[in-house]
């Protein structure tokens, strides 16, 4: 009601009376004369005024000698001139780089002035994303947006990252924002594996080519996002890509880059102890061999001190340490991603194009994991008639990853094997015995998951390829300078083809018989849209209203192949398995969706925005499947409004937003099925039921944020902050509730439960030296988000989000989202431990011990550019959360870690105090039994949750531009080299030696956990830009 | 004739706007069924679903992981051999073992028992037979556990029950005894086409052997109860004996598993965890000359049946040569082995301790334990001369001295493979004597040393069900691996 009041004052505004008088001219770009096309003509001191046409011309009556016009348009200087006399003004703009962050892409791809935003919102430009390149454009993002947190998971070539804005703010939800390329939203989903191994198939923000992007806008609260509806309830970010429209003639860009990849950090190795358990050497077995079984085959033997021994291998060997003290140096290697891209673009006064073919070749630390891809990408835009464009965009991006590694307990986890294997055994040794005389796998450790890298890296192997098409046509009409209906219509098809298999031989593949699988996935998001948009002036009131339609269709499929039992070996196909199996599924979703928008700007100074939206869905019941939704953004330039003085606070913004969401879920939630089973064992028909019970009356959930802010700038910009404060509640949540397995169920899809999501987010750029031979600008991005879980279902104290061996990150009512849960040690009342009579621990209660989400995380970056050489910087910060890390667990009690030194010799007196006497403990236990007994037998977290703090310098590029005289007298307009690196090193890493990213996948709650993480990685290189 | 343009204009686009609103819609109904499943099926496929779960369940991770090992059949290498250390360490197996009870058997038969319940689709013979079903699968989770949710149990579909609260273990077992004895009474004068002549994968909608079955069982059961309520056992008892038994292999209750890679036994003898054969049933085995041995255990790498010492310390594990020792015996650990829910020798063993607990008649008792051996080694189709020669060993008659502990080794020896009943049997009868830990290379784990009694609740369920599960540890004892449970006294 307070808004409406607000407009209804503005209204009474005052109407001067002007002569008559017309004007026209032509708009061009300083230097190259190319008109430009929808340059803003306004009317100083008030709303009057129209945007020039394909040729640059435009035409405004009514006005008298006294006005002065405004000309203005994104990326140029603004300019203004008084009219006097004359009645022709011809005006030349000149290119401004600062004046691009003024414009902003906002949600349905409207650029809009970002004054008048009443939300926070973000652009990173080309630039910080094609130079220090990465294969997963997200990944440059890290650091560099605030409220934006990026973990890029540890998993080889082209694995996938976590992509959360402001947090968490849904319980079952992948809670990854919505991503769109040229208005057309695509696939978005999570990878990676779980705890028990598996691989990480990539995501699909990997197949945006980051040669092809033009700017990319992060929109970070609903409010910015409500247009797109329960997709955007995670906020968006926004690509676009080049289009061909900023070339003038036929240009040619050539961008190249080549860099390394190598390990970074790995774990801290003992290498004083080999083979062994309390401090002897195993038994010897029948064959000659020692007994590989534990805790034998764990580093808990003797002293290495040169004396003879009988190896793993059965052979007479001298008892010594390694002389390479790391086996992961030993083992990994070297890669490298080479890049090439070729653009093509062009524009005349019909229309434009841009071609470009991108080449991307890798190869991981893992010698066989590789990674080809290519991109073809063809944008087109037309003017078939005066008011009347058509554009549009086909790429086709074909890619192919060899042997994703397997990752945490995963059986061929090279990682895994390397860190535990004793470290008296010879990498060489393990190389050249990879096969007994029987072709069966000579392993180093009976159990299953313990076994020989080198086999697996000979043995086992996937091929993961995929077909990737997106593209869009769309229409823009503009029926009269005021009136334009837009219609678009996209899609984001994927076809995926993924082989894994492993060769006879090995336990770990199907007790030794070889498997075969083969999976063939498809999927499809298509999306469609009409828009009309009629815009007008009011007086003093700037008004565009839009009304608008969208379709959306969901399509995935798959469809699986396996088999076991190999007929002749090393031959991968499904004929050639003696067992085999198969299933498919399908899955299809529509949301059909109507919408309103509405901006009103009044005088420059104050501005709102406004969205209703209904959605139907259906993937929820009839009665529940259209919801609705709204938003309400409002800014105010109050420095406008005061007047007050621009030379020194030059920009004071406040503004606030609130919007309200719904969402649907995933389709077939809410119908009770049986699923016919596939059986060789029965004759009969065999059905079953899902363990997920379904919800018949499932409802949309609901999200309600708010957001205030204050964008300022100080001495003509030179220092501008950003702030935001935000809130979201979302209530209803839909989710699958884990219950009790009595009710014979393993969850039941309901809706319950709110959690709310709040932080603080900030800004601040400073420009300390701005010169033409040289300029310093410093940026500093904070961001604090804490999610808090409110209520769950009613009786429901927790839901675990996830678990590796037994810590647990769980949802508990009053605590903060993603608490990480684990047994902690048996303690007093004074938090003492309770020793047994044996020296030994005693297992407590099951507590919380740690929390994924940070206290505060940020970016730090440093842009120094003096004459033609730019060096720019990134460090990011993430201060506080926990991470539980059973890959140090392991390492402790296999005997491997440099830690598990502490008391081989004389036991270690564990402090605490003693069960039954009541004093301080003094009975000595066993280094391997405290070790093995606190973490495998009693399960106990706490000793392997660590602190997830830390600091990285996580970009560094230098660049040079080729001066402009030198190029001069060649066909090169422009050209650059810059050496990057990535990820160079940590400044500060609390856990010393596990990288705190090292997640093996990508979901929400994947931070909670490290398991024998691949070592992660840097990466340096070159940069090669040219244009023709 | 412009107002009839403007008519005609609005009318159409208003038409135009309904057909496509309600094309919509209908497009939405369309998308919304799942194209994967579907929506009716005839109770006969669930029915199936959950007898084979059944015998599925005799390979689970609470019948292979724990309960083979507790019993002394075997040991299993590596980590794996965890729970024969008597720890408790185990809070996501106690999970699994529970939510394994419930979501094989006790989902699909609860669906059939609904179904079979109901108007439309009612049918007294399915009932009975699923009721049977039903039993087996309860009294499994019981046997773990104790008390378990069992009126509310397993109806979070049909009665829409998400928090169920547990009920004491002895009503339970009254309740199954009575379900047995309905199922009984219908079943003996069932018409075979009500049943399932296309899905029954026990005995091919033989009824006849299916009451024969269901009496076997009610006798397991009535049995069960000798120790905690010896009036409704006897009773029970003396009521199952006016009905037919099972009597020969012929009315045994047997499936085979080959799906995937094999049945689990199959997998671990040949894969990962290997399983060796425990010293103590070797030893048994071999001081009888029990000609099951070679059915049951595999030769060593030397020609020998060596077993492995159950619970020995990590240290004295590693010195324990484990690779080399006896694995299970190819008749029980093949692809197309046998897996067992009841067999005639159990039944046969259950009446000769009837005779001896109820009849007090030793000779009756001695008839029907050596029918009960004689049966045994029939099923595993042992040399007829060596039966004879068995036969005629002291160990096949009752001595009179120690008939309970006779009875109570033939008994577990006749339950093999199905290691989860061996373990309730020990429990209850005491037999064989599992010794108490006390030497240096054993571990005592959590229960001092004694054999552990049942399953903890595990920290899920004592989240996610809190109010009904503390209420049941209240009831029933400390939510620990040595309490026992109700018919638990020796």
């Amino acid at each position: 009601m307070n808004k409406l009041i607000l407009i209804l004052a503005i209204f009474g505004t005052t109407i001067t009376v002007r002569s008559q008088k017309t004007i026209s001219g032509q708009v061009l770009e300083k230097d190259t004369n190319t008109p430009l096309l929808g340059v803003s003509v306004l009317v100083k001191g008030t709303n009057t005024g129209t945007t020039t046409d394909f040729d640059g011309n435009y035409t405004l009556a009514n006005l008298s000698g006294d006005d002065i016009l405004q000309f203005s348009f994104i990326g140029y200087t603004s300019k203004e001139v008084a009219l006097e006399d004359r009645n022709t003004i011809n005006v030349f703009l000149e290119i401004n780089a600062e004046e691009m962050d003024e414009v902003v892409v906002t949600a349905l791809n409207i650029q809009r002035n970002k004054e008048s935003l009443g939300y926070s919102i973000s652009q990173v430009s080309a630039g910080e994303v094609n130079v220090a390149r990465e294969n997963n454009v997200m990944n440059s993002l890290s650091g560099k947006v605030s409220g934006l947190q990026i973990t890029q998971s540890n998993t080889g070539v082209d694995g996938s990252s976590r992509v959360l804005l402001r947090g968490i703010t849904t319980i079952n939800g992948n809670n990854r924002p919505l991503v769109v390329v040229d208005g057309i939203p695509i696939s978005n989903s999570s990878g990676g594996a779980g705890g028990s191994g598996g691989i990480d198939r990539g995501d699909d923000l990997s197949d945006i080519n980051p040669d092809d992007v033009e700017s990319i806008s992060v929109l970070k609260g609903a409010g910015a996002a409500a247009a797109y509806g329960s997709l955007g309830m995670n906020g968006v970010i926004l690509i676009t890509t080049k289009s061909g429209t900023k070339k003038d003639g036929v240009g040619i860009s050539f961008n190249s880059s080549f860099s390394f990849i190598d390990v970074a950090l790995t774990p801290d190795f003992q290498n004083e102890y080999g083979a062994g358990a309390f401090g002897d050497f195993a038994p010897i077995n029948a064959d000659g061999r020692p007994v590989l079984d534990y805790p034998f085959s764990w580093s808990w033997g003797p002293r290495m001190e040169g004396q003879q021994y009988t190896n793993w291998l059965g052979k007479q060997e001298s008892y010594s340490p390694n002389p390479t003290g790391n086996p992961y140096k030993e083992f990994y290697q070297t890669g490298f991603t080479i890049s090439n891209s070729l653009a093509f673009e062009g524009k005349n006064d019909k229309g434009s194009f841009r071609l470009a073919i991108t080449d991307e070749d890798g190869q991981g630390i893992v010698g066989n994991n590789t990674l080809a891809k290519q991109t073809f990408s063809l944008r087109g835009s037309s003017k078939l008639t005066d008011n009347f464009i058509v554009d549009g965009k086909m790429a086709y991006i074909t890619s192919k990853v060899k042997n994703r590694p397997q990752l945490a307990e995963g059986s061929g986890n090279t990682a895994l094997q390397l860190s535990l294997m004793p470290r008296d055994i010879r990498l060489e040794d393990v190389r050249n015995n990879t096969v007994n005389a029987f072709g069966e796998e000579i392993k180093w450790n009976l159990d299953n998951t313990f076994n020989n890298p080198y086999w697996a890296l000979d043995n086992a192997g996937n091929v993961d390829e995929k077909d990737h098409f997106q593209g869009f046509i769309s229409a823009n009409w503009e029926i009269d300078d005021k009136f334009n209906i837009t219609a678009k219509s996209g899609m984001d098809y994927i076809i995926t083809d993924f082989i894994s298999y492993g060769a006879t031989g090995a336990q770990a593949v199907q007790n030794g018989l070889g498997a075969y699988n083969h999976d063939n996935d498809k999927s499809n998001i298509w999306n469609s849209d009409i828009l009309g948009t009629y815009s007008t002036n009011i007086s003093d009131i700037n008004i565009t209203l839009s009304l608008g339609a969208n379709y959306r269709n969901e399509y995935s499929s798959y469809k699986n192949i396996s088999g076991n039992d190999a007929k002749v070996p090393n031959f991968y196909r499904i004929s050639n398995y003696k067992n085999s199996f198969s299933s498919e599924g399908i899955s299809k979703k529509a949301i059909y969706s109507y919408y309103a928008l509405g901006q009103f700007g009044y005088g420059g100074f104050l501005y709102f925005d406004a969205t209703l939206r209904n959605d139907n869905s259906s993937a929820l019941p009839q009665a529940n499947n259209s919801y609705w939704y709204h938003s309400e953004n409002m800014g105010l330039l109050f420095t406008k409004l005061l007047g007050i003085n621009p030379n020194i606070l030059s920009l004071g913004k406040l503004r606030g937003s609130f919007a309200k969401v719904g969402n649907d879920t995933s389709p077939y939630r809410t119908q009770a099925v049986y699923n016919v089973d596939q059986t060789v064992t029965l004759p009969y028909t065999v059905a079953s039921i899902s363990g997920s019970l379904p919800s018949f009356d499932l409802r949309p959930e609901t999200s309600e944020s708010w957001e205030i802010g204050a964008d300022i700038g100080f001495l003509k910009n030179r220092i501008t902050l950003d702030v935001t404060y935000y809130k979201t509640n979302t209530t209803d949540q839909i989710m699958a509730v884990p219950i009790s397995g009595t009710t014979a169920y393993s969850s039941k899809v309901i809706n319950a439960g709110e959690i709310e999501n709040k932080g603080i987010e900030a800004q601040l750029n400073v420009i300390p030296f701005e010169s033409e031979n040289f300029s310093w600008d410093i940026g500093f991005n904070f961001t604090k988000s804490n999610s808090k879980v409110i209520t769950l279902n009613e009786g429901l104290e927790s839901i675990s989000l996830g678990s590796l061996w037994t810590a647990s990150v769980e949802a508990r009512p009053g605590q903060e989202f993603g608490t990480i849960y684990g047994n902690d040690f048996l303690r007093d009342n004074f938090g003492r431990k309770i020793i047994g009579n044996d020296g030994l621990a005693k297992r407590g209660d099951r507590i919380a011990l740690g929390n994924i989400n940070p206290d505060w995380y940020g970016g730090f970056t440093n842009k120094i550019r003096y004459k033609n050489f730019s060096l720019s910087s990134l460090i990011s910060v993430q201060a506080g959360g926990e991470y539980y890390s059973y890959g140090r667990g392991y390492r402790l009690f296999f005997g491997t870690d440099e830690r598990s030194l502490v008391g081989r010799e004389n036991g270690i007196i564990e402090e605490g105090i003693n069960e039954f006497t009541g004093f301080e403990n003094d009975n000595a236990t066993s280094a391997l039994l405290k070790q093995f007994t606190d973490i495998f037998s009693n399960q106990i977290a706490t000793d392997i949750i660590l602190d997830a703090t830390n600091v990285k310098l996580r970009e560094v590029a230098l660049t040079f531009d080729f001066p402009k005289n030198i190029l001069r007298e060649t066909f090169i307009q422009s050209a650059s080299l810059s050496a990057v690196g990535r990820n160079l090193l940590f400044l500060y890493n609390a856990a010393g030696d596990i990288d705190p990213e090292a997640t093996y996948s990508s979901g929400p709650a994947s931070t909670a956990f490290e398991h024998s993480s691949l070592p992660s990685t840097r990466s340096y290189g070159l940069n090669l830009k040219i244009n023709f | 004739m412009q107002t009839i343009y403007k008519v005609i204009s609005k009318t159409a686009a208003v038409a135009v706007l309904g057909v496509l609103f309600l094309s919509c819609e209908g497009h939405l109904e369309d998308l919304y069924d799942n194209p994967n499943a579907v929506t009716e099926i005839d109770d006969a496929a669930l029915f199936t679903k959950a007898v084979r779960s059944l015998y599925q369940g005799t390979t689970d991770n609470g019948s292979s992981h724990f309960a083979g090992m507790y019993a002394h059949y075997y040991v299993a290498g590596s980590t794996w051999r965890a729970p024969d250390q008597y720890g408790d360490g185990h809070d996501q197996d106690y999970n699994s073992i529970m939510n394994e009870g419930y979501s094989g058997t006790i989902r699909h038969i609860e669906e059939v028992l609904e179904l079979t319940s109901k108007p439309g689709t009612q049918n007294n013979v399915r009932y009975a037979l699923a009721n049977i079903i039903a039993v087996l699968g309860y009294a499994k989770i019981t046997d773990g556990y104790g008390d378990v949710p069992y009126t509310e149990g397993g109806k979070g579909k049909s009665q829409d029950i998400l928090l169920p609260k547990y009920d004491p273990q002895e009503s339970i077992y009254k309740d199954l005894i009575m379900r047995l004895t309905n199922s009984i009474g219908t079943l003996k004068t069932a018409d075979p086409a009500m049943a399932y002549p296309d899905s029954d994968p026990i005995y091919n909608n033989d009824l006849e052997k299916w009451v024969r079955f269901a009496n076997s069982v009610r006798l397991r059961l009535a049995m069960r109860l000798r120790y905690v309520d010896a009036g409704l056992s006897r009773s029970t008892v003396s009521q199952c004996l006016s009905e037919p038994l099972m009597e020969t292999p012929e009315h045994d209750a047997y499936m085979i598993e080959t799906e995937g890679t094999g049945n689990a036994w199959f997998n671990r003898r040949t894969g990962f965890p290997s399983i060796k054969m425990s010293a103590f049933l070797i030893n048994q085995m071999q001081v009888t000359n029990d000609p099951r041995l070679t059915v049951f255990v595999g030769q060593d790498s030397n020609g020998q049946f060596s077993g492995i010492v159950n619970g020995l310390t990590d240290q004295a594990f590693g010195n324990s040569n484990f690779a080399n020792l006896s694995d299970m015996g190819l008749a029980l650990s093949s692809p197309e082995s046998k897996l067992y829910i009841m067999n005639a020798a159990e039944t046969w063993l259950l009446r000769a301790e009837a005779a001896l607990a109820y009849d007090e008649d030793p000779v009756q008792a001695n008839i029907l334990y050596r029918k009960g051996i004689e049966v045994s080694f029939n099923q595993w189709e042992v040399d007829a001369t060596e039966i004879t020669n068995f036969m005629g060993s002291t160990i096949a008659n009752l001595s009179g001295i120690n008939d309970e502990e006779q009875i109570g080794v033939q008994m577990w020896l006749a339950l093999i493979p199905n290691f989860f009943e061996g373990w309730s049997h020990i429990r209850r009868t005491g037999y064989p004597v599992i010794p108490v830990r006390t030497s240096d290379d054993l571990s005592t784990g959590a229960t001092n040393g004694i054999m552990p009694t049942r399953f903890m609740y595990s920290s899920f369920e004592l989240g996610a069900n809190s109010t009904n599960v503390q209420e049941a540890i209240s009831r029933q004892g400390a939510n620990k691996i040595d309490t026992k449970v109700w018919w638990d006294k020796n």
